[in-house]
């Protein structure tokens, strides 16, 4: 009687076991095990950092071949006054299309997604207090109508062919992410680029939506240069 | 009758188990933990039995006891971000193997005597 009641709770316990193993096993196969999605993370990650350290040494290389051209283009021009002409145009046309380091005089400007506030949630929609690609659109564009020569936008150079465009929650120009705060340099004739911040410039627009504007005109601007595959595909010139 | 009886639950949990739906993934670390615990206490169980010193108050007790205790240490460990359920882990899977030990000590006894028993013979 007593082995009875014993192997009869036994085998309850054993009952209640094995189906939560067997409910057990059907969760891991159907959600996949943390150790599982641990592992493709890691994998993932130095994969990620892997092809960074490529680029990183690719740009490098880019660098030092750069200066070794800039050198022997120096040797060559030296003695010779047609080819010196040829030299100041290569130059001009580096800076036009963004190749090189320029530095001049300018303005730089600082905007920051506003602070949430419960004055500014009444009056205006969340969407309308943060910064988006068609408000640093707008001041490239304006920026450029001041004759600004060179802009940049959280170090990503504006060239001819740049889109800025919404990515998610950030914006990608040159196909990299930058976000707020968003430091946008421009060189040019400073009392021109300043009609940015003026009475009705597009700053002021931007300032009542609580988005935090800075305006700074500074006497040497750095505009760093953007490397791109330099291959037209489409376009042809018509001789 | 004890052998029969494990076989039984066995065969009927997983039965039923395949067909149960399933559970969140959030809680199957708590069902991870209870299943060790449950194993421990049926290794313990056995190990009573075969001592002849089963009580089944102490049995069913500590079964739950155990599962709950440790399941509220997996939520306590998931506040604190420590893997306190590793101690538990640890502390059943110990059990486990000394009861396993008590387990095959027991047979082995019992079928060498046996085959005393059949050498006299």
């Amino acid at each position: 009687m007593i082995k009875q009641t014993e192997a009869l709770i036994l085998g309850i316990m054993c009952l209640i076991l094995t189906i939560g193993i067997c409910v057990q096993i059907k969760t891991v196969n159907i959600s996949g095990t943390t150790t599982n999605s641990n592992k493709e993370l890691n994998n993932l990650k130095t994969q990620v950092l892997k092809m960074k350290e490529k680029c990183d040494e690719i740009y490098e290389k880019i660098d030092v071949s750069q200066k070794e051209l800039e050198k022997i283009r120096k040797n060559v021009t030296s003695n010779d006054e047609a080819l010196k002409v040829l030299e100041e145009k290569i130059n001009n046309y580096n800076i036009l299309s963004g190749f090189t380091d320029v530095k001049g005089q300018g303005v730089r400007i600082t905007l920051t997604d506003a602070v949430m506030t419960n004055t500014l949630r009444n009056l205006y929609k969340d969407k309308d207090l943060i910064i988006h690609d068609r408000d640093l659109f707008l001041i490239v564009n304006e920026l450029k109508i001041s004759g600004a020569e060179a802009i940049e936008i959280n170090g990503q150079r504006i060239l001819e062919n740049t889109a800025i465009s919404c990515d998610g929650n950030v914006v990608a120009i040159n196909g990299e992410k930058v976000s707020s705060p968003f430091i946008i340099n421009a060189i040019g004739f400073p009392e021109r680029l300043a009609s940015i911040n003026g009475a009705d410039g597009y700053l002021r627009e931007l300032e009542e939506y609580g988005i935090k504007t800075t305006f700074n005109v500074e006497n040497e601007i750095i505009i760093s240069k953007y490397i791109r595959g330099n291959k037209f595909k489409y376009a042809r010139a018509i001789k | 009758m004890i052998l029969v009886a494990i076989i039984i639950g066995c065969v009927l949990g997983a039965v039923i188990g395949i067909n149960l739906p399933i559970i969140s993934y959030t809680y199957s670390t708590y069902l991870a933990i209870a299943i060790i615990a449950a194993l421990d206490s049926v290794f313990g169980g056995i190990t009573g039995v075969l001592k002849g010193e089963f009580d089944f108050k102490v049995f069913i007790s500590g079964f739950f006891c155990n599962a709950i205790l440790s399941m509220l240490l997996t939520y306590l460990g998931t506040k604190l971000n420590v893997d306190i359920y590793l101690a538990a882990i640890v502390v059943f899977v110990g059990r486990m193997f000394l009861n396993l030990t008590i387990i095959r000590k027991y047979y082995i006894d019992k079928w060498s005597k046996k085959f005393e028993e059949m050498k006299k013979k």
